[in-house]
């Protein structure tokens, strides 16, 4: 007997790829159906709040939780002597040392805002009250809230180390001070790029269960790596990792934010063990949000870079001081790749940048979307242009002179592969009519500018293996189950993964379904962060769909008395390549599959690792990403000088994205990007008061791009079609917010010819350039008149 | 007891005073489709529709709504038909995340019952209101301009 499919699928959306078809989440997100880590809740569940320290820096001397655990409604509480003081970090594979961060702090508090402990009451206005009632005897100690300071001998010491570097990072090629020496032209640059927070809407929150009679974890998190935050709660929790499982709900964006395990995530389930089991939910509010999450690394950023006359970049060298924060985090590498990102974008022999991280009693800086490039991109776009300018040479042609090539080895030993960097510059100047304008609109205040940036998929930061692996089940009906690893935080991978999936298998879009970051259900996956979910997860699931789609072709082939390599599934239907004869209709090869006497389940597997090899950090070597993604970015500026406004008239970019899987979801990720550069670029700022807490750290005084003023903006698609990419795609959800700043910078020098090194770009500092410009002008003249 | 009309149907609700109409709606009646990012009217998350005025959900007393027709995200489709703004949300991509987007939508539809050809200008007016970290804002627009045009021609049926 022969099972019968069930199911009709819309044939509507065979051969997916390179197609804008819609969101595979879109019907949920828009009728509210959709489920987020918020919106989780249980019969019984009880709320948790964490106890924060209210002092920068202070050595705990008591805790007496005695009131608060007698006060009515009050289920649970935790603190340091209730854990095994068990440290956690981002960057334990290459800075051991860095592990530094304890889910609960025993000893001493780093920040304002860090963790002593936590209660679970039946309610959250009872977890407050609770709060209140909890007595913490501390020993302040001296603090200090400014980087530079935080470096000084002497300065307050926040770790047991030598002093509060954390991380010294000397990246050194050839001999940049010779090269300097022959060079025609020589400048020095400091550039300011602030503190920021990624202000995901939804906040951090989970629901965490201990079963205690089976020893079984759950949490259900709005996290981008839930398998990375399964092994620091395990680690943590002293526990196996198959004794917890993290399922990832909708994401509600994460931006970087939610990458790391937090100490609200391990409280939830140890609060819920000392609870008996019950569920604890523990939502930050906005305050704890920009408080105690994570951050933006501000950095101060030195250059000094040198030119021959024919525009040659000979020799860059340089220092970055990155604001850490109270632990490492991410730190380390954001770092890193603060410094070695200029690898990717300009042929450089002679090279020596310092990079430090210091600590100060402020908010942790970990990852933001486009770890450290954004802060880089801004001093180093804005740096090369000020190099031509000094040449007397055009930025374009300074640029396009001094560019990484396709199939090119870096003198880090990055491997560039495709690399459509000069074709992203031509397009974007053809574009934006760049030579019609630039220098031309002045008696406008108008200006044009660039920035050009690059971008890894995959950032070989996560032990040994950044795999990734997918499981492409084909039902009896004939629907397609794809379980990924891969943490859609509201980007679109499970779309695009799905259409990857659809693609390969041959069928339509419609049939598939798709389950991820579930570490109990779905193959492991690092997680959502550089840029690397559709190069990497997008490998590992076009591999699991060609497993599947071999299976079924081998029970048809037996069928047929045919060889399974002559056969292919396309658009639906099993054809012969010979003579491309259609066989069967896909449906009918799926009925032979399951009939009586085959009875073969279809479950593909994939699992993709990137030929890649991690950066040996005494070195700076290493090949980090299994391909590179380009981008050239232009804007169009008016300068309102009365006011010090700066109008954007509109935003180029022109970007190697390999190939487009789904085109919507690119322009999507390149307008998103485009606006979060721009908010950094004119209003985004995380300040901090005397003891280190922000001081806009709420959505009325930290300013967000909105509706009003969103520019015009022109994507750019360029293809590549990289070899080692699924169906020649790359990852590109960051690139675009890294050359924006510069870009900015650039065209409002062409405008008004102020040079602005220290972003915001807000009115204020404008009209100052202004009033400096204006008064150098005055003196030079009355000198010539002299 | 009080009488709230939600998503045309009636509750008969035992409010305290001070409780506010997202409270109701998420963790009395369940109606999580609705969010919040902020709690303190700066987001716009929040948005739903009083006797079809967007209002913010996280600054409104619920006990003020009584009588008055409540809409939330969740009681806009018509059946399985999704309202052509929820359908438009979808067909522009002006959905990343989501979650922005039940208070994005309510206040775009808040706009286009009223004027279902808005300028530019006045669609950014009327969704300055709701932040998107995401950014969609460009396919937001794009969303309600086609969406305003599906609402005015089956007006005109």
């Amino acid at each position: 007997m022969v099972t019968s499919i069930k199911k009709t699928f819309s044939k509507k959306y065979v051969n997916p790829v390179g197609k804008s078809v819609p969101r595979i989440d879109g019907k949920g997100i828009v009728t509210g159906q959709t489920k987020y880590a918020f919106d989780v809740g249980f019969p019984n569940m009880l709320v948790g709040k964490m106890i924060r320290s209210p002092h920068p820096h202070a050595r705990i001397i008591s805790i007496d939780t005695s009131r608060a655990e007698k006060f009515h409604g009050v289920r649970a509480i935790i603190t340091a002597k209730d854990t095994d003081g068990i440290k956690f970090g981002s960057n334990e594979y290459f800075f051991p040392h860095t592990v530094d961060q304890m889910a609960i702090e025993s000893e001493k508090v780093r920040y304002v805002g860090d963790e002593l402990g936590a209660v679970a009451a039946v309610d959250e206005e009872t977890a407050l009250e609770a709060l209140n009632l909890i007595d913490v005897q501390y020993e302040i100690l001296p603090a200090v809230v400014d980087v530079q300071e935080a470096m000084k001998p002497g300065a307050p010491q926040i770790h047991e180390s030598l002093n509060n570097i954390a991380v010294i990072l000397p990246v050194n090629f050839g001999n940049p001070d010779r090269a300097l020496k022959e060079a025609d032209y020589v400048r020095e640059d400091l550039f300011f790029a602030p503190a920021a927070h990624m202000a995901a809407l939804e906040p951090h929150v989970c629901v965490g269960q201990w079963e205690t009679f089976s020893n079984k974890v759950t949490l259900w998190a709005s996290s981008q790596a839930p398998f990375k935050c399964r092994e620091a709660l395990a680690k943590t929790l002293k526990l196996d990792l198959n004794d917890v499982r993290v399922i990832k709900m909708a994401v509600g964006g994460g931006f970087g934010g939610k990458l790391e395990m937090l100490p609200m995530d391990f409280a939830a389930c140890l609060l819920s063990k000392k609870a008996g089991g019950l569920p604890v939910k523990i939502c930050c509010n906005r305050e704890e949000e920009f408080l105690a999450t994570r951050r933006k690394h501000g950095m101060i950023y030195k250059l000094k870079s040198g030119v021959k006359k024919d525009g040659t970049l000979v020799a860059i060298t340089g220092e970055v001081i990155a604001d850490g924060g109270a632990y490492c985090s991410y730190g380390p590498t954001v770092l890193a790749a603060a410094i070695m990102r200029i690898f990717m974008v300009y042929k450089i022999q002679h090279f020596r940048m310092t990079g430090y991280r210091v600590y100060t009693n402020t908010p942790i800086s970990g990852a933001m979307r486009g770890f450290g490039g954004v802060q880089a991109g801004f001093a180093v776009e804005s740096h090369m242009d000020m190099l031509a300018e000094g040449i007397g040479m055009d930025p374009i042609a300074f640029r396009l002179k001094n560019i990484t090539t396709p199939n090119m080895v870096t003198i880090n030993k990055m491997v560039l592969t495709t690399n459509g960097l000069r074709e992203c510059i031509d397009k974007a100047i053809a574009a934006s009519d760049w030579y019609n304008k630039r220098g031309k609109q002045k008696h406008l205040c108008r200006g044009i500018g660039i920035g050009i940036a690059a971008d890894v998929m995959g950032s070989k930061m996560y032990k040994s293996h950044e795999s990734a692996g997918s499981i492409v089940k084909v039902e009896e009906d004939g629907s397609v189950y794809l379980f990924t690893g891969a943490a859609d935080t509201g980007q679109g991978s499970n779309t695009v993964l799905s259409q990857i999936t659809a693609q390969e298998l041959g069928v339509s879009y419609s049939r598939i379904r798709c389950k991820s970051g579930d570490t109990e259900i779905t193959p492991f996956d690092t997680g959502s962060f550089a840029s690397r979910v559709t190069f990497i997860s997008g490998n590992a699931t076009l591999l699991a769909a060609r497993d599947a789609k071999k299976q079924i072709l081998a029970i048809v082939a037996e069928e047929l008395k045919l060889n399974a390599d002559d056969l292919d599934i396309q658009a639906e239907e099993v054809i012969c390549l010979k003579d491309r004869s259609v066989l069967m209709s896909f449906d009918k090869a799926l009925e032979l599959c399951y009939a009586f006497n085959y009875g073969k389940q279809i479950i593909g597997r994939g699992s993709y690792n990137p030929k890649t090899t991690p950066i040996d950090f005494r070195t700076g070597e290493g090949n980090v990403s299994g391909s590179y993604g380009f981008e050239a970015q232009i804007a169009e500026v008016e300068v309102n000088k009365e006011t010090g406004e700066v109008n954007i008239l509109k935003l180029w970019d022109a970007h190697d994205i390999g190939k487009a899987i789904n085109p919507q979801s690119v322009e999507g990720q390149i307008e998103g990007s485009l606006a979060m550069g721009l908010g950094y670029t004119f209003m985004e700022n995380l300040r901090f008061d005397n003891k280190g807490r922000p001081a806009n750290g709420n959505f009325a005084n930290y300013r967000l791009p909105r509706s009003i003023g969103t520019p015009p903006i022109e994507c750019i698609m360029v293809e590549t079609d990289d070899p080692n990419g699924p169906f020649g795609a790359k990852g590109m959800g960051e690139a675009a917010l890294l050359p924006t700043a510069a870009a900015i910078a650039n065209a409002i020098y062409d405008a008004v010819g102020i040079r602005l090194k220290e972003l915001p770009f807000t009115p204020d500092k404008i009209i100052q350039a202004l009033k400096e410009k204006e008064h150098l002008e005055t003196t030079a003249g009355s000198h010539a008149s002299r | 007891m009080i009488p709230l009309n939600i998503n045309k149907k009636e509750y008969q609700l035992d409010l305290k005073g001070h409780e506010t109409l997202l409270e109701v709606l998420r963790d009395q009646l369940g109606l999580t489709g609705t969010k919040t990012a902020c709690e303190e009217s700066e987001c716009g998350t929040c948005t739903v529709l009083v006797k079809g005025k967007a209002v913010l959900s996280c600054i409104t007393l619920a006990a003020n709504c009584a009588g008055r027709e409540i809409t939330t995200i969740e009681g806009l489709a018509d059946g399985e038909q999704l309202h052509p703004v929820q359908q438009a949300f979808i067909d522009h991509g002006a959905v990343q995340c989501g979650f922005c987007i039940p208070g994005m939508i309510m206040s775009s539809k808040a706009l286009l019952d009223k004027n279902p050809e808005p300028t530019q200008e006045e669609m950014e007016y009327a969704l300055d209101g709701n932040l998107c970290r995401c950014a969609c804002y460009l396919k937001i627009f794009d969303a309600i301009r086609a969406a305003g045009k599906e609402m005015k021609a089956a007006k005109s049926l």
